[in-house]
């Protein structure tokens, strides 16, 4: 699993979730909060991610986590465990 | 899992990826039957053997003994769960109408107590109106689901209670969340729903922290954006306020809070809950709020016991000063032990223990075996840098226990923070 392939699947649940995103490009640099996210819908599209990906990353291991790139990171490391 | 296993809490198992849809994810039960997470959820469902007094005693899960206790986890603020006044009027009730309503209120399940309690409560709360709820969490839901729609806009605080989160949900609103007591992300929330319907939601005092919303400011913005306000006042009804309405009358507030909630289960000794607002808005509730159009109305033996309780807690201010009285005292020797309280201003003290789940769960087992029953609250209940106890001050509390509290503190968690 590439750290590209992460990140399009984390772009494609958030702009799934979140209102009028349909055109935009996510930048991995910026946070989910960025883009409209509220707690909840940061639950959502971490846990659809997940799923999709196949992985289970502890939630406490997410909490000091500020952006999309920082998640991709988190996730390939357990993609890999 | 299996090296990590501890890293994990119930807030990784909500997504459910099995493909039986009658079992819980395939990790879920290999996580819940290790022995340590077993053990920490050992604290909860634990059966009290008495009433939800001080004094009571409990069935430990943890040894399986049969323990007296001071109990200071349960919200029984004012004691009047057992007020002697309130169980005579609830028994008076139930010899008249029986144990239950047998009905929705719309239909036949409106007895005449239902109406007395709910034009006392709406008179106490000096609103115009008032809708009463077989459930507190239905009252929050219900009224949120029942006001806003599709398009419109909530703004809440992040701590906001399950029950206002779910009401927006449910409502299909646009939820806002603003950082815990911080005008300034308030106001970034209310410049995102400029021009829409907007609500205001906060909590009189905070349920974790036992601190206050700043209603002033709160109040200035939401009318300088033209939103409405809504506050959720279960844990300050009956206790804040110079006559005991809540956090609104604390700060003089009342006239530009449109909608008020309050819980029946609290100070109140019952169960239940309740919104007071305007008369048009609780004739429109009455039509759109589920929680109330199709659940039973309250039993009638509760709402006769509650009528009273209104009555007994504000016919002088000696319940609630006695709670102030021991809150202070609490409050004060804690702080003397340098113990964390947080940014405590209420009744509900919690005393921060920091990231160690383990030091959580052990300092629980201690407590209560040296007879003091205090719930730790774990992540993701809390933030897990700051896991906690939550001490609930009742005015039932007599100066020997409030010692053996403090003194039982001391030895188990003071001593070994120090060490």
């Amino acid at each position: 699993m590439t750290k590209e392939k992460i990140i399009e699947v984390i772009a494609e649940n958030i702009k799934e979730n979140l209102d009028d995103l349909e055109n935009e490009t996510i930048d991995p640099m910026k946070s989910m909060k960025d883009y409209g996210a509220n707690s909840l819908d940061m639950i959502e599209v971490v846990s659809c991610s997940m799923r999709e990906l196949n992985i289970k990353v502890p939630r406490a291991e997410l909490a000091d986590i500020e952006n999309i790139d920082q998640l991709a990171d988190k996730f390939l490391e357990h993609a890999e465990a | 899992m299996a090296n990590n296993i501890l890293n994990f809490s119930l807030a990784d198992f909500f997504f459910n990826d099995n493909p039986d849809v009658l079992s819980p994810p395939d990790d879920f039960s290999e996580w819940i039957n290790n022995p340590v997470v077993k053990h920490s959820f050992s604290f909860f469902e634990q059966e009290l053997l008495d009433a939800p007094r001080v004094s009571t005693e409990i069935l430990s899960n943890l040894d399986g003994q049969r323990r007296k206790i001071i109990n200071l986890t349960s919200y029984n603020y004012l004691g009047l769960s057992t007020h002697p006044e309130v169980v005579q009027a609830a028994k008076e009730a139930l010899d008249k109408y029986g144990l239950g309503s047998s009905g929705a209120p719309l239909l036949s399940g409106t007895l005449d107590i239902h109406t007395e309690f709910a034009r006392k409560l709406a008179e106490f709360k000096q609103k115009e109106d008032c809708i009463l709820y077989s459930s507190g969490f239905g009252g929050n839901v219900g009224a949120i689901q029942g006001m806003m729609r599709k398009g419109d806009y909530l703004v809440m605080d992040e701590k906001c209670h399950r029950s206002l989160v779910d009401g927006g949900t449910l409502s299909g609103a646009k939820m806002l969340f603003f950082a815990h007591n911080d005008m300034e992300s308030l106001q970034m929330m209310l410049e995102k729903a400029k021009g829409k319907r907007t609500l205001v939601v906060v909590e009189g005092v905070y349920s974790m922290d036992g601190d206050l919303a700043k209603m002033p400011e709160i109040c200035d913005l939401a009318e300088q954006y033209g939103a409405g306000i809504f506050i959720d006042e279960a844990h300050s009804t009956l206790m804040f306020g110079e006559h005991g309405r809540g956090v609104a009358e604390h700060f003089g507030v009342e006239d530009r809070v449109g909608v008020s909630f309050g819980t029946l289960s609290k100070s109140f000794g019952g169960v239940g809950g309740f919104i007071c607002a305007n008369k048009d808005l609780i004739r429109y509730l009455k039509g759109y709020s589920s929680p109330w159009n199709f659940s039973c109305a309250p039993s009638p033996a509760v709402s006769g016991g509650l009528i009273k309780a209104l009555e007994v807690a504000t016919r002088d201010s000696s319940l609630r000063d006695k709670m102030w009285e021991n809150t202070r005292y609490m409050k004060k020797n804690l702080l003397d032990m340098n113990l964390d309280l947080g940014g405590t201003e209420s009744q509900v003290i919690p005393i921060i223990i920091g990231n160690s789940g383990e030091k959580l769960m052990t300092y629980a087992e201690k407590m209560q075996k040296a007879g003091l029953f205090l719930q730790p609250v774990d992540f993701p209940a809390v933030p897990a840098h700051s896991r906690r106890f939550r001490m609930s001050v009742s005015s039932q509390l007599t100066q020997e226990e409030m010692d053996t509290t403090l003194s039982i503190i001391e030895d188990v968690i003071v001593k070994d923070m120090k060490s």
